[in-house]
């Protein structure tokens, strides 16, 4: 799988929950996860929109795994053939359409792993009770 | 494990119950739009996931890249447009409007967000999607009935079990999913057909299922052309021929609600394609697929899968000859397994086996089991009186 940086545009200062969010979600999909925070880049000495940080998610993603991190201002890195940059506003994910839309395209690009199930374990239940009233299972 | 869908997931935008009457009160203050028959059949495919990854009708990215690069803009593979076209009479809409899909009945089928309005090249349309602009082609035929506008966005269908034919035979695909893994098969072959079951197809599907889990018999049950046997028909020929000639366990029947193009080889891809969402990892692709009169070469719909790497198709397409009795090996043969010449080939056409059917002859047993003969010579009688 081709290397992902998600680059998430965030006011200064806000949390970073949505990262972890987002991260969990890939890595429960079977993907190779990195989520970047704001401490670890300040425990490395880089400023939150440093170049250097965007170097280092450019070097992790290019072995295949889909960094995710943030920043106020757009990263200094662009898309290659080893690795895709993707950036969107915090805002946006917190919509559930927007976030949807947003993984749904990176799936169809190839970019993360879909969901490990075709229908969701619920509603397979129904559909089983279904398939026996129909005559197509015992 | 079952064959992924078609762009990772199978998208679900059908309601019913309560969810569907609220997208009818929603709509009843909105521009309702008209659905052709075809647009019909497809808005319940896309609504149940069978046209995964669509979500709603192309707009003009879509169609055009599937036109020129035979994809959809966001990568997967994708053969045909599937399109929504603005009817004469029906008031004009523009990006950002909701609307209502209804039929020419009136009743309220779903509803779209707009998301484009564009002017298609219908010409281009049919070279590339039909390989002609013959008048005479059922496509080109349907091309030239539209207004050239179309209006592309998400939709949400509406599910109305009650009015639906074959109720016991309707399955989306998650349905079919489920089944296929309750029955422990990992592997699914499907046998696309709009024709009754002869001894042909009998032979074919058979030599298919040694080589996979299960049949997924998929007669198709949306817009034909006339003169092609009426799916009640068909379906009764499937229900006979299953009750003494499969194995219960290792076949399901469920109709497959698309209409036919009559696009040949693109049409092959397209029907492969909304297998593989149905959990199908092979399909079954005969001589002239989806064919009419002589627009396509006899392998023209076989051929068609050469280009495509295996990994971006995901079915694997199992391509047939015509198949045959012959009395000399006697038994089912094709031109790649009997040494024998014509003569010994019991083979009858279409047009020969509806001229005996009417006359009160039935076919052979060696072209067709007696009990299918049986219902094709009654159904013929009834077309007659």
């Amino acid at each position: 799988m081709k290397g992902l940086v998600i680059w998430i545009r965030t006011e200064e200062g806000s949390n970073e929950e949505i990262l972890d969010i987002l991260g969990t979600e890939i890595e429960e999909r079977g993907g190779r996860v990195e989520v970047f925070h704001s401490k670890a880049v300040e425990n490395l000495g880089m400023d939150k929109n440093d170049k250097a940080k965007a170097i280092a998610c450019a070097m992790l993603a290019s072995h295949g795994v889909v960094v995710i991190t943030s920043g106020s201002e757009d990263p200094s890195i662009k898309s290659s053939e080893k690795l895709e940059i993707r950036i969107i506003e915090e805002s946006d994910l917190c919509h559930t359409d927007a976030h949807d839309g947003f993984i749904r395209d990176l799936e169809l690009a190839g970019l993360v792993p879909p969901p490990k199930y075709d229908v969701h374990p619920d509603e397979e239940k129904e559909i089983l009770k279904k398939l026996q009233d129909l005559g197509y299972l015992d | 494990m079952l064959v992924p869908p078609h762009g990772g997931r199978l998208t679900d935008r059908q309601y019913e119950g309560s969810e569907a009457e609220d997208i009818i009160k929603e709509v009843q203050n909105c521009t309702l739009l008209t659905l052709n028959a075809r647009e019909k059949n497809d808005l319940e495919m896309i609504g149940n996931g069978a046209m995964s990854p669509l979500e709603g009708f192309m707009s003009r990215y879509d169609y055009e890249s599937v036109l020129d690069l035979m994809r959809l803009a966001t990568g997967p593979l994708w053969s045909l447009p599937v399109v929504f076209a603005r009817k004469d009479g029906d008031p004009e809409v523009a990006p950002g409007d909701h609307v209502g899909l209804k039929d020419e009945e009136g009743t309220i089928w779903g509803d779209m967000q707009v998301e484009d309005v564009f002017k298609a090249d219908l010409t281009k349309e049919a070279e590339i999607s039909l390989g002609t602009t013959d008048d005479s082609h059922p496509g080109v035929m349907y091309l030239k009935s539209l207004s050239g506008i179309y209006i592309g966005g998400k939709i949400r269908s509406i599910r109305r079990r009650e009015t639906e034919s074959f109720q016991n035979y309707r399955l989306d695909p998650k349905e079919t999913r489920v089944l296929f893994r309750a029955r422990g098969w990992n592997t699914a072959v499907a046998f696309q057909t709009r024709n009754p079951i002869h001894r042909a197809h009998e032979y074919i599907q058979k030599c298919a299922m040694e080589i996979v889990d299960g049949l997924l018999l998929h007669p198709l049950v949306g817009e034909t052309q006339q003169g092609d046997i009426p799916a009640d028909v068909r379906m009764r020929c499937y229900e006979e021929i299953l009750k003494d000639y499969y194995p219960r366990t290792r076949v399901a029947m469920s109709v497959f609600p698309a209409a036919m193009r009559y696009a040949g080889p693109k049409e092959a891809v397209f029907h492969a394609i909304l297998r593989k969402n149905y959990g199908c990892s092979h399909f079954i692709v005969g001589r002239d697929h989806a064919g009419v009169g002589n627009f396509y070469g006899t392998y023209d719909a076989q051929m068609i899968f050469d280009q495509f790497d295996q990994e971006d198709l995901g079915i694997v397409p199992l391509k047939f000859e015509h198949a045959f009795y012959c009395s000399k090996c006697g038994g089912m043969a094709t031109p790649k397994t009997c040494a024998h010449d014509n003569e010994y080939h019991v083979f009858l056409s279409g047009k020969k086996v509806r001229a005996m059917l009417k006359d009160g002859i039935l076919p052979p047993p060696e072209f067709t089991r007696p009990e299918i003969a049986s219902i094709l010579m009654e159904a013929a009688r009834k077309e007659d009186n």
